[in-house]
Formats: structure tokens, C-alpha cells, sequence
């Protein structure tokens, strides 16, 4: 008997420590007067705010490159966008055009498209300890540097391997022909290029491997193998990484965090630059593995912005759209999730397969996964919304003519029809081999890969579903075109920069599979498609060119690569006391325009 | 003893260098991320991919790298670059140390002082309402995995989320002690709680059965018989031997938590040696999860020599 009264006693007390751990989310504040999470949290105007304080920034991980020859990811571009002036910058107020930054004015295109020269603005300087105005020889210097081996730039050869005598392949650092500095004007870059693809160049020059580095002090590091120029970055931004009189980044631990203070000689009226640089300092405090504590000390607590890992996990954020639409800042993700179809392995190298699965899918519970409607749109091509081409391709609702698109939910008739015309008279799939898929084994992704092997199972499929990393996933197993894999459900592409030309060619042109990185998951070759993609390569920017990538665009949807299901929002969060403003561009805070309340 | 702990350290050595082969040894033959193409960006070229392998030394077969490596670190105590951001992995080390040993250190004194504690009453008081009370929140706080307590203590108790009693300062940037000790102090206390709640658990159920069984032996009763206080015979001459295995228990403990207490460390945001050897495993960052592993294994194999050395002081009969 008093055993069982003690039982009883435990039990009680675990429920209630359960019921008090379940309650902590209950009080979480008052509703708050906006519809939903906009770029800049609760309205107002983008470029208004308070002046000075000190903001921290709750992350996860680290930023990849303080140096900008090197960072590629989105929190690497919102510590360059604060940090440096690159040629041509994405402002929160200009969305849409990038607008001159470290440049004076528009850049001007040669008829041919085979140059493009740009004017610096003057009176840029550099942060100590280079202390020195900007000049065109130091955008040169960035280039150069970033085609050589000991600073490997991700998108360098991707995005201006057509500069006249830019090196093939990583080496020695040399100087770049095709760059030109005007001997009367050292403020002038003229980029003489091999084939008529200014636009695309152009487009690409909000890319952070345009903020200058100066020769004279970081080639000492950059003859290092590889170059530590990331450890003595100088800034031409607002703001800098604290640092000591060799110019050190002391405020720089990677995995614990990056104290950024004011740029001493950034000079706003000066060099009449867009930015207002509001606060004070920001301090990027990294380990927040948690993003579930990360979110909800951040909606509570003061001066706080949070979360570098794309957006809040889904119950904290489905509690943000509707208890803290104040505190939620919120833009298009700028790209594609999807699952990838190998079209080189059986059976998916039959298109009307590849057609009767997206037809039968029911991508609304892909969706699901992500977070569901209040996170985004389903996708139903591969161009998202805010990237040129878009409603050109028929905007959220894609081309009608592509009847195995229509339904989201899934058509298991229309399936069927698909399936029948492979061969399959069932209506089904009736192979009895096991078909190779890799899948993440982190969540959401691994509850996105669980959704798709029931739905490819429910189509008659049978897989041999692994998990694993998403690093290795992406390294050794489907980016990797040996590696055989057939189905890849946790794939996705975000752009660059707003064109459609750095959306489609990368992933869905034959020309681009490599046999290691390869991002073609669907290894999909189809020459009038690689044709189409490098004619539309030479059309300027323009209703022309949008209007070319999305025939590009339909062509690739009607080949069924892949299963496309979701064009989720970027989502971030700020303390009630902040006012933040989103940079559609890097689809996080931009920490030059955030400020106090 | 001095021959003792030659031979000892000698055997450690080699044991450190197993530790490191096997480590490089799962690294290259368990499907891992490529470190060269994790560095290389979204969309690299092949060249792109080759250049940073032979910068990072990938080019080379694997015993070569392994040799390569050895051979900086005994001779230049180097444990080389990290893969994805060339920082000294010996700096990194050092710098992650002292959280570890915060940590570490004021967890183990808080559950010494608790197990030790709650284990005598037990055993002194054994049968009672008190014992069983006692022995089941042990039993609890033994089943409760300390990523779950970590979460729950700051969701109930941390100074900016807690709902019961906000009284830790529990979330926010580590503090080193030298920077101001009372704040180091006050952001570790709800951590060593935490960390300390299993541990205190397993050493209390211990030296309860220890004590026990000590307290019915022979020469308890002639100390007894020959009217000692109860409280000279039970801490004289009870714990004094009940708490021997302990020292053991305390030894091994103590030395796998120099190494990092990784799932403490992740959920309170301490950047120590635990919180960054998940790190690099995360990104495959080869010299610093060696490092890492080394420098848990040398605290390991360092504890475990300490506790065999602290064993002659405490039990007179043991001799090397």
C-alpha cells in the first residue's frame, strides 16, 4: 500500500513538471497590431529610427568568411553587408534594383556586352588600421585575389570566369588583363569580358567579392596557404569586427562570437552613403543550438534579434504569426525546395514516371513539414516568387498546360494515366527493384524525406531510404553523380542574386554536372533546355531576358525533375524593444538599418 | 611508486597514439562530409575542389596525412589548422579549456557535496521515510537525461525565460572567472545544478550500499563495543572506507568531463571543449575533433593516474 501511494506521489510530480514544462510557452505576451510579419517589424518607415544602442545577435552557428573573398552563405552576407560596401548593394527601401554603393553611379555596358566599367564613389575609407581612401586598384585586387588557390571564393568562376584572362583553374595569384584601371582615373574599373554576358556580370556585383581589399596590407596574408586575411579583415561598411592596432579580429572566436562596432572612418554624410547604421554595436552570440530557447529569449527579453538558421522552429514561429506579428520579420526565401528525381537512373529516366509521381504526390504534406500555409506557397516551377521570371512562368500558380501540376494534394488518377504510359498497366509502379534515397537525418528535413517515402510507397515504389548528414548527404551522396543515388528529398536552391540565370542554370543544366558539388541533383541533360539557357545568358536585364528564362523555366517543368513543394518565407525575430528591418537580398536582418524603438 | 608512474605514463602514451590512429581511421573509412567541398562553396568548380584538398593536405592517402600529422605534434606540440576557418586548433583548445574546467570542477563539488551528503543520511537512516524519499529522487534524477533538465531548469528557473522562480542568470555568453567571478559564478550556477543532479544521484545510491555494507561489519561493532561516539564510528571508520571506491568513481568521472560535458555545454551555451568537439564533428573538421579527442582522452588517462596515485594516500593496505 504505501508503495502504491508512492507511485502515485511520482507520478503526480512528473505530471506536473511536465504540465509547468509544457506551460512555459503559455504566457507568451499580448497580441500585437500587425497582420503579419513584414520586412520591417511593426510598419513604419525603413530608414526612421533610433540612434545608438548595443543589439545581440542569437545564433546558432558561426558566420563561414568574415573575409569577403570567401563568405557564401546568408549569415556570412548579413556581417559583409554591415561590414562592407560592395560595388552595388540590395537596400531594405530598394528591393527590387540594386543600387550604387561603392560605385558612384550605374555601371556602364559596352553595346556588345562585353564590358562593363564602373566609377567609385570617393571618400570611401578604409577601417584602421589601413586607414586609407578607397580606389579602383583595390576592387581589382579583390578579383584577383579570389581566383587564386590560397583564397577559394565559391562563385568567382561561376559568375566571372568570362573576365579576359582570368585563370582557369586555382593558382598563384596573378594579375587579371581583363581588369583595367583607368590611368587617369583611379576611381575607374572597366572589366573587359570574353563573351557578351555583361548582364549577368552586372547582376552579380552585389556579390561581396566586389568590396575592396587593399593589396598593400592583406597580401601578406593571402601568400598564406590558405590566406588568414580572414582573421585581419578591414571593413569599408558602417561597421567593423573589433579589432587590435596589426588589425587582428579579436572580436572574431569562431563558435563563440563576433563583436561588430562602429567603423570609425565610415563617414555617412561624406561618402552619402544609403545606410543609417543606427546602433551602437552588434554582438553575433553563436552556440544557440537550441533555437527553440534562442526564439523565446529573444520575443522576451530586450535588445536581441535572432535567428541565423533560416527561421524559429515551427511551433515558436506559428506562435509568433499570431501572439508577436510585431516581432517577426519576414520576406520570400528567394528560392525552391524540392525532391530531386535522378532522370539518368531507372525509373525515373522515363519522364511519364517522373510525371505520375508528381502528379500523385501530395505536396501539401511536403509543405506540411516546413510549416505548413503560413509559411509560404506550394511551388509549382522552379523560379520563386521576387525573382525575375516569375510571373512570366505564371506566378504562384505556375503554367495550367502542365495538368500533373494542378492539384497539390495529388491526383492518383491522373497518376495512374501517367503510369499506364510508361508501361505500367496497374496504374502503379510495379518495379520490384529497391531504389537508393538519401535523406537528412536533421529535422524538417527528415520529416520531409518520411512524408516522401510514404507517398512513393503509396505510388507502388520501394525504396532503400538511408539517412545521413545534410553535409555528407550533399558531399558524398547526391551532389555526387557516382554515388548512383536515385531519389534525393531534402534539396533546394536559393539564389545569388535576383536573376533567373543564377536560379535555373546551376541546378537543371547539363553543362553544369560535375562530378563532385554537382547541384544538377536531377542530373537532368536536355540539350534544347542547355541551349536555351546559354542563349539566354546574352539577354541584358530586361522584360526580354525574364521572359526567356521562364520559357527556359516551363521547358525544365515539363521535363518533371523533380517533385518542387515549397517557396517558404525567411523568418526572423527581434525583442520588443527593436525595430527590425529585413534585406530582402540576404533574407535576414539587415543590421544597418535595425534599430532601437 | 616513481617506477610505477613511468610505466603508467608510458602506457598512456601509447594509448594516446591508438586513440588518435583509430580516430583517423573513422574519420576516412565512415561515410563523412568532404571537407574540401564543404569549404568550397555551392557551386565549385573541380579545379576549385582539388586546389583547396592539396591546401588542406586531403590529396594525400590517409596514413600520410596521419604520419604528417604525429609528426607536428610530438615534435612541436602542433595540432594543426581547422578545416573550415584555419584557426590553431591548439589555440582553439586552450581557449575552451577553462569553460570546460568551470564547469566541470564546480559541478563535481556540488554533487560530492550532495551525493556524499545524501548518501550517509541514507545509509544512516536506512529504512526511514527519509532514506526512501532519499533513494527515489535519486532514482529520478538518474532516469532524468540531463539535455531534457537542462532544458526544464531554464524554462522554470532561468533569470530570462523562467516561469516559477527566474533567479539563475543561465542563458547568455560564458564569463570567463577572471573577468568578474561573481558573474562567472552566478551563469554557471543553474549548469553545475544541472549537471551535477545525475551524478550526486549515482554517488549517493553508491556510498549508501557502500556505507551499508560497511556499517555491518565486524570492526564497526568492536569500535562500537568499545564506546566510540556513533558519529567517530560511522565517519572514522565507516565512510572513511565506504567512500574508497568512490575516489575511482570520482576519477574517471571527473577526467570524462575535462574532455567537455557536451550535452551540458550545448544546452547552456558554454563554449567549451564538449560544445566545440560537437561542432566540428557537425562540420567534419578533422584536426579539431582529434584534438578534442585527445585532449579527453589525456584527461582520462590523467584522472585514472591520479586516482591510482590518491589510492596509496587513502587505503593503506594498496602499494605500487
Amino acid at each position: 500500500m504505501r508503495r502504491l501511494k508512492m507511485s502515485w506521489l511520482l507520478t503526480a510530480l512528473l505530471v506536473a513538471l511536465a504540465l509547468v514544462a509544457a506551460g512555459c510557452g503559455g504566457d507568451d505576451g499580448e497580441e500585437s497590431g500587425g497582420k503579419k510579419g513584414t520586412p520591417v517589424t511593426g510598419g513604419g518607415k525603413v530608414a526612421e529610427g533610433k540612434q545608438g544602442g548595443d543589439v545581440t545577435f542569437l545564433a546558432a552557428g558561426d558566420i563561414d568568411y568574415a573575409d569577403p573573398g570567401q563568405t557564401y552563405y546568408t549569415f556570412g552576407f548579413m556581417v559583409a553587408g554591415a561590414t562592407h560596401k560592395t560595388l552595388y548593394s540590395f537596400s531594405p527601401e530598394s528591393p527590387e534594383k540594386a543600387i550604387p554603393d561603392l560605385a558612384e553611379g550605374e555601371p556602364e555596358i559596352s553595346d556588345d556586352n562585353k564590358s562593363v566599367t564602373v566609377t567609385l564613389r570617393k571618400g570611401v575609407k578604409f577601417s584602421p588600421p589601413v586607414n586609407r581612401e578607397v580606389q579602383a586598384k583595390d576592387v581589382k585586387y579583390a578579383f584577383e585575389r579570389s581566383f587564386t588557390a590560397n583564397v577559394p571564393s565559391g562563385y568567382a568562376t561561376s559568375y566571372f570566369s568570362e573576365l579576359e584572362g582570368a585563370p582557369t583553374e586555382p593558382g598563384k595569384y596573378q594579375e587579371i588583363p581583363g581588369l583595367v584601371v583607368d590611368p587617369a582615373d583611379p576611381y575607374k574599373l572597366t572589366l573587359k569580358l570574353t563573351k557578351p554576358v555583361a548582364p549577368r556580370v552586372v547582376a552579380a556585383m552585389v556579390m561581396p567579392i566586389t568590396a575592396p581589399v587593399p593589396q598593400e596590407y592583406a597580401e601578406k596574408f593571402d601568400k598564406k596557404s590558405p590566406s588568414t586575411y580572414d582573421q585581419y579583415v578591414v571593413a569599408t561598411g558602417p561597421y567593423m569586427i573589433k579589432n587590435d592596432a596589426e588589425g587582428k579580429l579579436v572580436g572574431r572566436k569562431p563558435g563563440k562570437r563576433v563583436e561588430m562596432i562602429r567603423n570609425p572612418n565610415w563617414k555617412k554624410d561624406a561618402i552619402d552613403d544609403f545606410r543609417p547604421a543606427f546602433l551602437n554595436s552588434i554582438t553575433i552570440e553563436e552556440g544557440n543550438d537550441d533555437l527553440t530557447v534562442a526564439s523565446r529569449r529573444t520575443l522576451r527579453g530586450q535588445q536581441l534579434m535572432c535567428c541565423d538558421a533560416g527561421q524559429p522552429p515551427i511551433p515558436i514561429l506559428r506562435q509568433a504569426l499570431t501572439k508577436f506579428k510585431d516581432q517577426l520579420g519576414r520576406t520570400s526565401g528567394g528560392g525552391t525546395r524540392w525532391i530531386a528525381m535522378n532522370s539518368t537512373e531507372k525509373p525515373f529516366d522515363d519522364v511519364n514516371v517522373r510525371k505520375a509521381v508528381i502528379a500523385g504526390f501530395d505536396r501539401d504534406s511536403l509543405r506540411l513539414t516546413r510549416g505548413g500555409a503560413e509559411v509560404g506557397p506550394i511551388a509549382n516551377h522552379w523560379l520563386p516568387p521576387g525573382i525575375p521570371g516569375h510571373d512570366e512562368s505564371g506566378g504562384l500558380e505556375g503554367d495550367p498546360k502542365f495538368d500533373f501540376m494542378k492539384n497539390p494534394k495529388g491526383d492518383l488518377a491522373l497518376a495512374a494515366e501517367y503510369f499506364k504510359k510508361a508501361g505500367f498497366k496497374s496504374g502503379k509502379y510495379e518495379g520490384k527493384e529497391k531504389i537508393l534515397t538519401i535523406a537528412t537525418n536533421a529535422d524538417p528535413g527528415k520529416q520531409t524525406a518520411a512524408v516522401a517515402q510514404a507517398q512513393f510507397e503509396k505510388l507502388g515504389f520501394k525504396l532503400n531510404f538511408r539517412s545521413v548528414p545534410q553535409d555528407t548527404l550533399y558531399t558524398k551522396f547526391c551532389g555526387v553523380p557516382k554515388a548512383k543515388v536515385v531519389i534525393c528529398p531534402n534539396v533546394g536552391w536559393f539564389k545569388d542574386f535576383t536573376d533567373p540565370e543564377s536560379m535555373l542554370q546551376p541546378t537543371f543544366s547539363g553543362d553544369a554536372i560535375k562530378e563532385q558539388g554537382n547541384v544538377n541533383w536531377t542530373q537532368l541533360k536536355v540539350p534544347e533546355i542547355d541551349q536555351a539557357m546559354r542563349d539566354g545568358a546574352l539577354i541584358p536585364v530586361g522584360d526580354e531576358r525574364n521572359q526567356k528564362w521562364a520559357e527556359i523555366n516551363k521547358m525544365i517543368v515539363d521535363q518533371a525533375p523533380g517533385i518542387p513543394f515549397s517557396w517558404d518565407d525567411s523568418f526572423s525575430l527581434v525583442s520588443k524593444d527593436l525595430k527590425g528591418v529585413i534585406n530582402v537580398y540576404s533574407t535576414t536582418w539587415d543590421l544597418s538599418f535595425t534599430s532601437l524603438k | 611508486m616513481l617506477p610505477y608512474i613511468a610505466r603508467r605514463l608510458l602506457w598512456s602514451v601509447f594509448l594516446l597514439l591508438v586513440i588518435t590512429f583509430l580516430t583517423y581511421l573513422i574519420f576516412y573509412k565512415l561515410p563523412s562530409a568532404d571537407p574540401a567541398l564543404l569549404r568550397a562553396g555551392r557551386q565549385p568548380t573541380p579545379e576549385l575542389v582539388a586546389s583547396i584538398r592539396e591546401t588542406l593536405g586531403l590529396d594525400k592517402p590517409w596514413y600520410t596525412q596521419y604520419f604528417l600529422y604525429m609528426q607536428k605534434l610530438v615534435l612541436h606540440f602542433d595540432f594543426g589548422e581547422s578545416f573550415q576557418n584555419n584557426v590553431k586548433v591548439r589555440d582553439e583548445l586552450f581557449d575552451r579549456l577553462p569553460a570546460t574546467m568551470s564547469l566541470a570542477l564546480g559541478g563535481a563539488v556540488v554533487w560530492l557535496v550532495a551525493g556524499i551528503g545524501i548518501g550517509i543520511i541514507s545509509a544512516v537512516f536506512r529504512g526511514t521515510l527519509l532514506d526512501r524519499f532519499a533513494m527515489t529522487g535519486a532514482l529520478i534524477a538518474i532516469s532524468a537525461p540531463v539535455y531534457w533538465l537542462g532544458l526544464v531548469s531554464i524554462y522554470l528557473f532561468s533569470r530570462d525565460l523562467g516561469v516559477i522562480a527566474p533567479i539563475f542568470d543561465a542563458t547568455g555568453l560564458y564569463i570567463p572567472p577572471q573577468e568578474n567571478p561573481i558573474q562567472w559564478a552566478d551563469k554557471l550556477l543553474l549548469p553545475w545544478l544541472v549537471l551535477a543532479t545525475a551524478y550526486a544521484a549515482v554517488y549517493a545510491r553508491f556510498l549508501r550500499s557502500n556505507l551499508v555494507e560497511v556499517l555491518g561489519e565486524d570492526y564497526i561493532r568492536t569500535a562500537r563495543a568499545k564506546g566510540l561516539g556513533e558519529r567517530r564510528v560511522i565517519f572514522r571508520h565507516g565512510v572513511r572506507s565506504a567512500v574508497t571506491p568512490i575516489v575511482t568513481l570520482f576519477g574517471i568521472d571527473i577526467g570524462v568531463l575535462f574532455g567537455g560535458a557536451i550535452l551540458t555545454e550545448t544546452v547552456f551555451n558554454i563554449p567549451g571543449v564538449g560544445r566545440l568537439a560537437f561542432d566540428s564533428i557537425q562540420k567534419s573538421d578533422l584536426p579539431i575533433v582529434q584534438g578534442t579527442v585527445l585532449i579527453a582522452s589525456l584527461a582520462i588517462v590523467l584522472a585514472n593516474l591520479v586516482v591510482d596515485i590518491a589510492y596509496a594516500f587513502i587505503d593503506p593496505r594498496v602499494r605500487y
